[in-house]
């Protein structure tokens, strides 16, 4: 069926439907992502501050994303009168298409990627900057203080983590001699224990503390620093667009969540001594152990925000730039001269 | 001792200890109330809606001697009298501005007759001024709705005690001598 469609319509244009098609799907379970995530989040935090949580829009709160999404969708869009103007509309778009664009290169399971391409990792990397390219203009466009403040922070937070997280994942960069992700997960199953983490345990944490500041969560929420910025670079935003940069915010994490769980978990994969041992293991379709292991991601992003207060801001400076990016550089030493002599 | 400090930092023990904790009380029951659901009883002798006390015929206690509006902080009690055709006082309106009041119970306190009364029902929220406003036939039908029979009883038995149970009467007159038996 599938063969007599493609030569009906030509190689090429098989091709682009086949990958409007993954588009669509992974578009569309992201957004649902996104909106149950923002659900489990309020619930998760609720619970942990033995509170309830949302409760009240459907059966123990389950239709309130959708509550929320409608009264986003219905809000006034206002545009303070001393911003400006382009940048201030495009802003939001940079930082949800930079974002939504980094999932087209994950691989959520066996060959199932929308652009196989194999500058995978730069890729993510070119576009989170690019994410925060959105936050500071908003920032700066709002022609607020607190807008402007938190735009300030974004920048300078995504100049010192960025340079760690980059670092810390050269040691999984070489030690699979790849930066195609789905690369990357087949390297790890070749080695034993079948997960960078356990090598790389050093470059794991300094990416986990890189991921929390680079999706701007707590506690290196500094840009948005609810007590001290309002809402920080969105302060002036409302309706649509503060809905796209909530997007943007969910979004990253998901990203960050899945580099992860690319880079450190075995991705689709589960470590061949677990399997070999209990053979039922293998038997799980690849989609769910990613899954698994993503939905642990974003249950410790909650888990944090819900344990740790925020950072001050000297101190968030001097654990990127005294901690974590000395330590990412002894890890790419280590990692290369292991490699070398094994 | 240094050593442990440098092992506590490298190994986050503090936050992992934190984390710790956070997981645990999320396997906990929430305190939260679902409000319309699960009401909140109020407890014996709290001080809610007010209602004009009944005797066991059923008539209203209150004698309209202006005590409760005299000694009412917030002046949100207005008494009417006017003279019988025995020559007894007759109580033709008794108003409570409800959003004035402050709950404080002087007047129960300042009522020697335990006339009136803050019942426990506080969910009387409305859409105007008006409905918040108490008149007379309200107060006396509040009676009927919360504090009839037990729960009249013991609401001044245990707490708002009134003045008369204490009183030594003489030759018709009710002058207060202390409290009786004592």
């Amino acid at each position: 069926m599938i063969d007599i469609v493609r030569l009906h319509i030509g190689e090429l244009a098989f091709n682009i439907i086949i990958i409007l098609v993954k588009t669509a799907i992974v578009f569309g379970v992201a957004m649902l992502h996104v909106a149950y995530a923002t659900y489990f989040e309020r619930k998760v935090i609720g619970h942990m501050q033995v509170r309830l949580g949302p409760m009240r829009v459907g059966y123990h709160g389950l239709l309130q994303p959708i509550a929320d999404g409608l009264k986003a969708f219905f809000k006034e869009d206002i545009i303070p009168s001393g911003a400006d103007r382009p940048v201030f509309v495009v802003a939001p778009l940079i930082a949800m298409f930079a974002t939504i664009s980094s999932l087209s290169v994950i691989p959520f399971f066996d060959g199932f990627v929308i652009a196989d391409i194999n500058v995978g990792l730069l890729y993510i990397f070119a576009m989170s900057s690019l994410g925060a390219y959105g936050i500071v203009m908003a920032g700066w466009a709002s022609n607020s203080k607190f807008s402007f403040l938190g735009g300030l922070r974004s920048s300078a937070q995504v100049v010192s983590y960025e340079i760690a997280m980059g670092l810390s994942l050269v040691g999984v960069m070489l030690m699979a001699g790849s930066l195609n992700l789905s690369e990357i997960v087949k390297a790890q199953q070749g080695y034993w224990h079948g997960m960078f983490l356990i090598p790389q345990f050093i470059a794991f944490f300094i990416f986990t503390v890189g991921m929390f500041a680079e999706t701007n969560r707590a506690p290196f929420d500094l840009p948005e620093a609810e007590s001290e910025l309002v809402a920080g670079y969105f302060v002036e935003y409302s309706g649509m667009r503060f809905a796209f940069f909530f997007l943007a915010e969910y979004v990253g994490m998901i990203v960050m969540s899945s580099i992860s769980v690319i880079c450190f978990w075995g991705g689709w994969t589960l470590p061949l001594f677990l399997v070999n041992a209990l053979p039922f293991l293998g038997e799980i379709p690849g989609i769910v152990i990613f899954m698994l292991k993503l939905y642990f991601h974003i249950f410790l992003f909650y888990w944090v925000r819900a344990t740790l207060p925020r950072y001050r801001y000297d101190q968030l400076m001097s654990l990127g730039w005294k901690v974590l990016i000395p330590l990412a550089l002894v890890n790419i030493v280590v990692t290369s001269v292991v490699k070398f002599f094994l | 001792m240094q050593i442990r400090d440098l092992v506590k930092r490298i190994f986050l023990l503090e936050i992992i200890k934190g984390m710790a904790l956070t997981l645990r009380r999320m396997f906990t029951r929430a305190v939260t109330r679902q409000y319309p659901e699960e009401p909140r009883p109020a407890m014996p002798g709290f001080r809610g809606l007010h209602a004009l006390a009944k005797d066991d015929e059923g008539n209203m206690k209150c004698v309209g001697c202006g005590l409760c509006a005299a000694v009412c902080p917030s002046q949100c009690i207005r008494i009417f009298t006017s003279e019988g055709l025995r020559h007894e006082k007759v109580v033709e309106r008794y108003e409570v501005d409800t959003l004035k009041c402050l709950f404080c119970a002087l007047c129960v306190e300042a009522c020697p007759y335990g006339a009136i009364v803050l019942t426990r029902h506080y969910e009387y929220s409305a859409y105007s001024k008006e409905d918040c406003y108490m008149n007379k036939e309200r107060l006396l039908e509040n009676w009927d709705k919360y504090m009839a029979g037990e729960v009249g009883k013991e609401y001044f038995e245990r707490f708002w005690r009134p003045m008369s149970i204490d009183f030594e009467g003489s030759d018709g007159q009710a002058v207060f001598k202390g409290v009786k038996g004592q």
